[in-house]
């Protein structure tokens, strides 16, 4: 029996293991190797003692210095549409939350039916209007294109967690006197503040990291971080690793420690979002 | 319907935003998209109806076939093996285990991380010349993922890219589900005299069984409109090989600006999409209908 249990406990710390550097490695060796001076980047096994350096850094900044304003605009559109899709999100929610009816329950089914079309679609006849109405390289085209695409996740998830809120504190502050805008602002939104941090969680990861439409609808101006990067990946004379892992490492950090600091959120937002309808 | 109206106009303002933000930018162009798929027509043209010619072109179109091969290669692969890591490690983490919330948080850092830099880690990693695994596997003398000329290989380095930033979705939805499960169903199993096994079979699994649909269904909806990880590992190259369906219509749509073939892809993509959100919304009904007021 005490063999019996102690090989399972070492079956678990290698499973643990195997798990552990399969999660962790390639986020690790990108953060290392942009601190590696220049061949040890290609070191096999690779060197996990070096002397760290800014090279590569200070070549970022003089060869690659769009890149810093992509990082402005990824800030600004990633700040724009989590402000957005929680505004609207939550409004929404609450209502879906307090009221019932035929015509309720089928716009939110609707919602979650829209959510599933993939974003590639919409993207061939968007550009030619965007095009028209002069919003090409804008910051709001992403704004917009990010919040809608996470409004409908965000309108459920707010829903569940509203719904946990007793009914009986809107009903005082009405009683009170105060207007369901006002019920929702001074009520509602604090208290659903767990629910507003599991959206943001999502909206923030999305539009930090997001490709797709930032490749399709941005060109100069508004380019955005994970363009430039991709372009450093495309670059014709060669691609220099080292510039490429302080880029990526510069993009990755911030938003890694904010899902760690936010994980409570997001397994919540996970789990109500894919399992309530 | 007048009383309809009525009893939902002061709800309206509320829900005005979503509906306004949805309608405008996904649903009208999705079904702007969906007559376009039934025009001939490209930049500077005004469009012919043509009927159905559209999907007849792009379905015996080889580059499309080749890319629908390809995608519905990676979804049948990554998903399920991604499915199977994802329960293996669910249960894994429910025999309990030491600091726990840290793993969880570990298994999670793979979320925040985007494609773009992704594909970079993957792309240095399996260099052809310098990537540490292809000199790693050289060194132990076992073949080596020549995924810039072998199409074969290069899917499979985007299906174990695919997966290394899904896990964390599956896991967690499993995890979640595996933690619902109550511990007296287990005591009861072992005072009945059941195996480990047994137990796992007749309680674990059918428990699990919605939570599983539910992981499958939405890693299908998303595994099928996959896009970065291919376009930033290799364009869809060498030679059309590694197309995807969304790359398949990206190229139509702005390289060859043929935007009826375009859009009858985009509306293969929602048709499909569509019948795998059917699933789930029938599973949803079936399970919770939780929304109780």
């Amino acid at each position: 029996m005490r063999i019996d249990k102690f090989a399972v406990n070492v079956g678990k710390a290698v499973a643990v293991g195997a798990i552990v550097i399969w999660s962790l490695f390639p986020i690790a060796f990108i953060i290392m190797s942009a601190f590696k001076p220049g061949q040890d980047i290609f070191a096999v096994p690779p060197k996990f003692f070096f002397t760290p350096t800014w090279q590569h850094y200070d070549k970022l900044w003089s060869d690659w210095g769009m890149f810093f304003n992509g990082l402005a605009n990824s800030t600004v559109v990633t700040i724009g549409a989590t402000v957005l899709a929680i505004a609207t999100s939550t409004s929404a929610g609450y209502i879906y939350s307090r009221r019932s009816g035929r015509f309720l329950d089928a716009s939110v089914l609707f919602l979650v039916i829209v959510r599933l079309i993939p974003p590639i679609v919409v993207t061939l006849p968007l550009f030619p209007i965007i095009n028209a109405i002069g919003l090409n390289d804008t910051h709001v085209v992403l704004i917009v294109l990010y919040a809608t695409f996470f409004v409908s996740l965000g309108t459920v998830l707010m829903r569940t967690f509203i719904d946990q809120i007793p009914q009986e504190l809107d009903e005082a502050a009405q009683i009170d006197g105060a207007s369901r805008m006002t019920t929702l602002r001074k009520i509602i939104v604090p208290l659903a503040a767990p629910g507003i941090l599991a959206v943001a969680v999502f909206v923030v990861v999305f539009a930090w990291n997001e490709f797709l439409f930032a490749f399709i609808f941005t060109s100069t101006k508004a380019k955005t971080a994970p363009l430039v990067i991709s372009e450093m990946i495309g670059s014709i004379d060669g691609v220099d690793w080292g510039v490429l892992f302080a880029a990526s490492t510069i993009q990755l950090i911030p938003v890694l420690l904010f899902v760690i600091l936010m994980n409570r959120y997001l397994v919540a937002g996970l789990t109500a979002g894919a399992t309530k309808g | 319907m007048r009383a309809i109206i009525k009893s939902i106009a002061p709800d309206v303002p509320f829900l005005a935003p979503v509906h306004i933000l949805i309608l405008s930018v996904i649903v009208i162009p999705s079904l702007y998209v969906a007559w376009l798929s039934l025009n001939a027509s490209t930049f500077g043209q005004t469009p012919t109806f043509v009927g159905f010619s559209n999907y007849v072109r792009v379905l015996t179109d080889p580059a499309f076939l080749r890319g629908l091969g390809n995608t519905v290669l990676i979804v049948v692969f990554a998903v399920h093996l991604e499915l199977a890591i994802g329960l293996g490690m669910a249960l894994l983490f429910a025999t309990g285990l030491p600091f726990r919330r840290l793993l969880l948080v570990v298994v999670l850092a793979p979320y925040a991380v985007s494609e773009v830099i992704a594909v970079a880690m993957w792309r240095f990693l399996f260099d052809p010349d310098v990537g540490p695994i292809t000199v790693a596997l050289a060194s132990l003398g076992l073949p080596v993922l020549d995924w810039s000329f072998e199409p074969s290989h290069a899917l499979a380095v985007i299906g174990l890219l695919t997966i290394w930033l899904h896990l964390p979705f599956t896991f967690v939805i499993l995890y979640a589900a595996r933690l619902a499960i109550p511990k007296d169903l287990y005591e009861a199993a072992l005072i009945d005299g059941a195996s480990t096994y047994a137990a796992f079979r007749r309680v674990t699994i059918p428990l699990l069984g919605p939570a599983i649909a539910v992981a499958l269904l939405f890693r299908y909806i998303f595994a099928f409109r996959i896009f970065s990880e291919v376009w930033l590992m290799t364009q869809g190259g060498p030679a059309r090989s590694t197309e995807v369906v969304a790359v398949y219509l990206y190229q139509e749509a702005f390289r060859f600006n043929a935007f009826g073939t375009a859009a009858a892809t985009a509306w293969i993509m929602v048709v499909a999409s569509l019948i795998l959100a059917a699933g789930y919304v029938l599973l949803l009904r079936k399970q919770v209908v939780g929304h109780a007021h």
